[in-house]
């Protein structure tokens, strides 16, 4: 059975496709915490990818998957240390994934590369500047990771290499931003704006990761789900309540709080809020055969149960 | 949007207690044309570009008291307009884009079948609250090319006014007479194979006379222009208000030009200026046609 390494495995994401892969792949994880409970069969080691003991995992190991998906996506802690983490992670990541012959890569990226402007069209492919750093510098690290993967990809053709830019993840199990957003209770938005955006459901995204590794893909493909409304619809559907609040109040309110440590997401998150980032789907549809088989309103309901 | 939507509603039932018989009858007719469109919504009621005719059928009923009531619109040779695909470019003046309002009214009552017009706005518009809400789910986008040949590729009916800004902001020493056209509709035109229908807009050069155009001010205020015309800013917002004239839109044959739309721009030129010529004629035509501004 062929190996496959996932960065960030006891996360939501992580443990989903470990249970999507396992019957396929011997699967073995790394985190930087510990996945309690997690199946025997799974080897989970807890190390930090930048240190000599995941270098020293992968000479042992020898997987011939990997995916990464172990990143920091939340502006708790230290923002030199998230980028440190992300970024040199990933950069040594990749070039262990080349020194010990991995033959196939993920690395998990996002539609928040792309950045929110007003001058965005719908539908942005995947040749579209990845703007973000522009008006949300908090989040330049994972630009710079989709950079770097992109560069390693071109670089090293006998690694397929692909990397994924879902829209915003949604489910039990997920913790993207968006999902984060929508089980607060009182959503705050823009007064005045309601962008359109895209959701995917979580079993979707781990059916394109696993659906990637299986037809040995490279490439870098955006991750769309079924359909695509208005914030404020969203926010209804999960059964929140949205709080417009004028734009220059909110703005220097989320600069103040963020910065006093009582805001989970710096100013540059609003942008996402007043403008749409919707990506076209149809090279992943084509390449691989990929189509959500979760609705929109199936996707709402799974984020709906929330405790 | 909840709070949002009910401020507006409000205002529209405080309109509807002024005009109730008109407006009423305008919704009636509207929301009868909307039902005849073949538009691709979700489950949720909006199409893959934000269009929400649930939201906009309300503002279209007012377009259609504007249309009917106030500026007494009459269309020429509407059914020339072709089914699928297909860009409408007009002249533009009069300072507020009633013009594109009252085409896209006309497409709406008059064609048949009805069209829903996708309006390609002015990359300001979506920093605007409230107001960029209101014009995607009226079914209006950014002006990208992006955009534009995505819609396109839909087979909706895109408008497009390719003086822009030069046209809506002119001064009235220089109605009807065309400003420069932009090429990008042309190649967007010629990259998807859409026939274009010139549009000559008779009434919308005289609606709210440009005596100037502060734009060194309007360029430190981050405004696109600020014109000052015979009643703005001299009577404040309501100066705003076009004058009652009556608005004349004639539709000309249909144009098809060939091509990859990588052409050298003189070659673009060339087709565009084809475009000009043919509004032109239609615009004297119209001129010459009609009794008075206002009649």
């Amino acid at each position: 059975m062929e190996k496959v390494l996932i960065t960030g495995i006891g996360s939501g994401p992580g443990r989903l496709l470990t249970e999507r892969l396992r019957t396929r792949f011997e699967v073995l994880g790394v985190d930087r915490t510990p996945w309690e409970d997690h199946p025997a069969e799974v080897a989970v080691h807890v190390l930090d990818l930048r240190k000599k003991g995941f270098e020293d995992l992968l000479r042992t190991e020898r997987p011939s998957h990997v995916v990464h998906m172990g990143f920091i996506r939340h502006f708790k802690g230290d923002p030199n240390r998230r980028h440190e983490i992300n970024v040199r992670g990933t950069k040594q990541l990749l070039d262990h994934c080349h020194r010990y012959e991995v033959t196939n890569l993920v690395v998990m990226s996002s539609s928040y590369v792309y950045g929110a402007f007003p001058e965005n069209p719908f539908y942005l492919d995947e040749d579209q500047p990845l703007s973000a750093s522009r008006s949300y510098p908090e989040i330049r690290d994972l630009v710079e990771v989709d950079t770097m993967a992109t560069g390693f990809l071109w670089r090293h053709p006998e690694i397929r290499t692909t990397v994924l830019r879902p829209v915003s993840v949604l489910g039990p199990n997920s913790r993207s931003m968006m999902a984060e957003y929508l089980r607060q209770e009182r959503a705050p938005t823009v007064l005045g704006f309601d962008p359109m955006m895209q959701f995917l459901h979580e079993q979707d995204l781990t059916d394109a990761i696993a659906m990637t590794l299986e037809q040995d893909l490279a490439g870098v493909y955006n991750v769309v789900g079924a359909g695509q409304v208005p914030l404020h619809t969203a926010i209804e559907e999960t059964g929140g309540v949205a709080w417009p609040i004028p734009e220059p109040l909110f703005r220097p309110g989320v600069r103040m709080l963020f910065g006093a440590g009582m805001a989970p997401w710096p100013p540059g998150a609003i942008d996402y809020l007043k403008y749409p980032v919707t990506l076209a789907g149809d090279a992943l549809a084509q390449a691989i055969g990929f189509k959500a088989l979760f609705g929109l309103e199936e996707t709402f309901r799974s984020l709906r149960g929330r405790g | 949007m909840a709070r949002k939507r009910g401020l507006f509603e409000t205002f529209q039932e405080r309109i509807g207690a002024v005009l109730p018989s008109a407006l009423q009858e305008a919704q009636t007719r509207v929301d009868d044309r909307l039902a005849k469109i073949p538009t691709r919504l979700n489950e949720y009621g909006y199409d893959a570009f934000g269009l929400h005719p649930e939201s906009s059928r309300r503002s279209l009923a007012t377009s259609t008291l504007f249309y009917r009531h106030y500026f007494r619109t009459e269309t020429f040779g509407i059914e020339k307009v072709p089914s699928g695909r297909v860009l409408l470019i007009a002249n533009h003046a009069g300072q507020l884009p009633f013009d594109g309002m009252m085409l896209g009214v006309s497409m709406l009552l008059e064609a048949e079948p009805p069209r829903l017009v996708r309006g390609m706005g002015e990359y300001f518009i979506p920093q605007l609250p409230f107001l960029s809400w209101a014009a995607e789910r009226g079914g209006n986008l950014v002006g990208t090319p992006e955009n534009c040949v995505a819609l396109l590729e839909a087979d909706e009916c895109v408008m497009v006014f390719p003086e822009g800004a030069r046209g809506m902001n002119k001064t009235w020493d220089h109605r009807y007479e065309l400003q420069r056209f932009g090429l990008g509709f042309m190649r967007l035109a010629l990259q998807t194979e859409t026939p274009i229908v010139p549009i000559g807009i008779v009434g919308s050069e005289e609606q709210q006379p440009g005596l100037m155009n502060l734009e060194g001010l309007a360029k430190r205020l981050g405004l696109p222009s600020l014109p000052v015309t015979a009643t703005f800013p001299l009577l404040g917002p309501l100066g705003l208000l076009p004058l009652p004239v009556r608005y004349r839109i004639h539709f000309g044959e249909p144009l098809h030009f060939e091509g990859s739309g990588s052409e050298e721009d003189d070659v673009v030129q060339r087709k565009v200026n084809e475009v000009r010529a043919a509004i032109d004629g239609l615009l004297q035509e119209g001129r010459e046609q009609r009794a008075g501004v206002f009649r």
